[in-house]
């Protein structure tokens, strides 16, 4: 389907690769007040214990021994707080996202609860870090990576930034293989998300698009392929909750 | 030393952030400039602005300089 290599999708539409970009952000600036909100109402609080299991998987030290977690397309901080609160003293993250406003939504948060010295927010490209090599000890996305056109150079982007040593984990909704329930999670993405978030965001188009993209994202085992290519060793996907959801990791050795 | 409501929200960017912050385009190292809050890329020719503590390490938001 994808003949036209300067086209990528955008949902089910093909868009120049350098509309992609400008498309998402868009969608971010339109839901980035009542995005963890909408988490919530869509997924039925389930993205709590899907991100508590992304989070066991980081596992930071509890001691004080140093430990640096780059969080991309993170936001709002809700990935980075989450693992500061389970780390030690010496737990510490870095958040990257294209997103202003997601940005500025995460930074209020972190203040609020004290966390300013932790976590730092950075404005940046997940194809383009501007991160020094072998900088961090983990790396996470979590349902970041299918908004970014050139998957490809997300990954090797990651393999430069982490230690050698280092995790790369990707949480990202994937492909239900359970009879039955791919069915009502049809129906459910393709009719329910998009009237609840014009209920709760006002905006059923925006959520169109993160269902359609959902659909669009490599099967775990392509994705699998694509993040050994990019140099990471021991590559797993573990689904989760019927595959609506997988963990994705690999490691820098 | 928490910071309290009457300080400006305009902090300065994380120390420790400077320290691994490179150039998005050349992943040459930066030079930070206090007093404007832009970080500098002479190997890229640009100056990454930082507002409200965050760097904005997008080429397209960034200042061509000479």
């Amino acid at each position: 389907m994808r003949d036209n290599p300067s086209e990528t999708h955008f949902g089910f539409r093909q868009v120049p690769l350098e509309d992609k970009q400008g498309l998402v952000d868009d969608v971010f600036h339109r839901v980035a007040r009542r995005y963890d909100l909408m988490n919530d109402v869509m997924s039925g609080g389930l993205h709590r214990a899907w991100k508590d299991i992304l989070v066991n998987a980081v596992n930071p030290p509890r001691s004080n021994h140093p430990f640096h977690l780059l969080d991309v397309a993170g936001g709002t901080g809700d990935i980075a707080l989450r693992v500061i609160a389970a780390g030690g003293p010496g737990t510490r993250a870095t958040v990257v996202d294209p997103n202003g406003d997601m940005l500025g939504v995460g930074r209020d948060r972190a203040a609020r609860l004290g966390y300013e010295a932790t976590i730092a927010f950075t404005e940046g490209n997940a194809e383009a870090l501007p991160f020094a090599e072998k900088s961090f000890d983990a790396y996470s996305i979590a349902f970041g990576i299918r908004n970014v056109p050139r998957i490809e150079a997300a990954l090797a982007e990651a393999f430069r930034v982490l230690k050698i040593g280092g995790r790369f984990l990707c949480l990202e909704f994937s492909a239900v293989d359970v009879p039955g329930l791919d069915r009502i999670y049809d129906l459910y993405s393709f009719n329910v998300i998009p009237a609840i978030g014009r209920l709760v965001a006002d905006d059923a188009e925006a959520y169109r698009y993160l269902v359609e993209s959902i659909r669009r994202f490599p099967k775990p085992k392509i994705f699998a392929q694509m993040i050994a290519a990019a140099g990471f060793r021991r590559v797993t996907s573990q689904p989760i909750s019927g595959g609506i959801v997988a963990l994705h990791s690999g490691w820098r050795l | 030393m928490a910071a309290t409501s009457d300080e400006s929200p305009a902090a300065s960017v994380d120390p420790k952030l400077l320290e691994i912050l490179v150039c998005p385009l050349t992943k040459t190292r930066l030079e930070y400039d206090a007093a404007k809050q832009e970080l500098i890329s002479r190997a890229a020719k640009l100056a990454y602005p930082i507002r409200d503590g965050i760097p904005i390490m997008l080429p397209e938001e960034a200042r061509r300089i000479d």
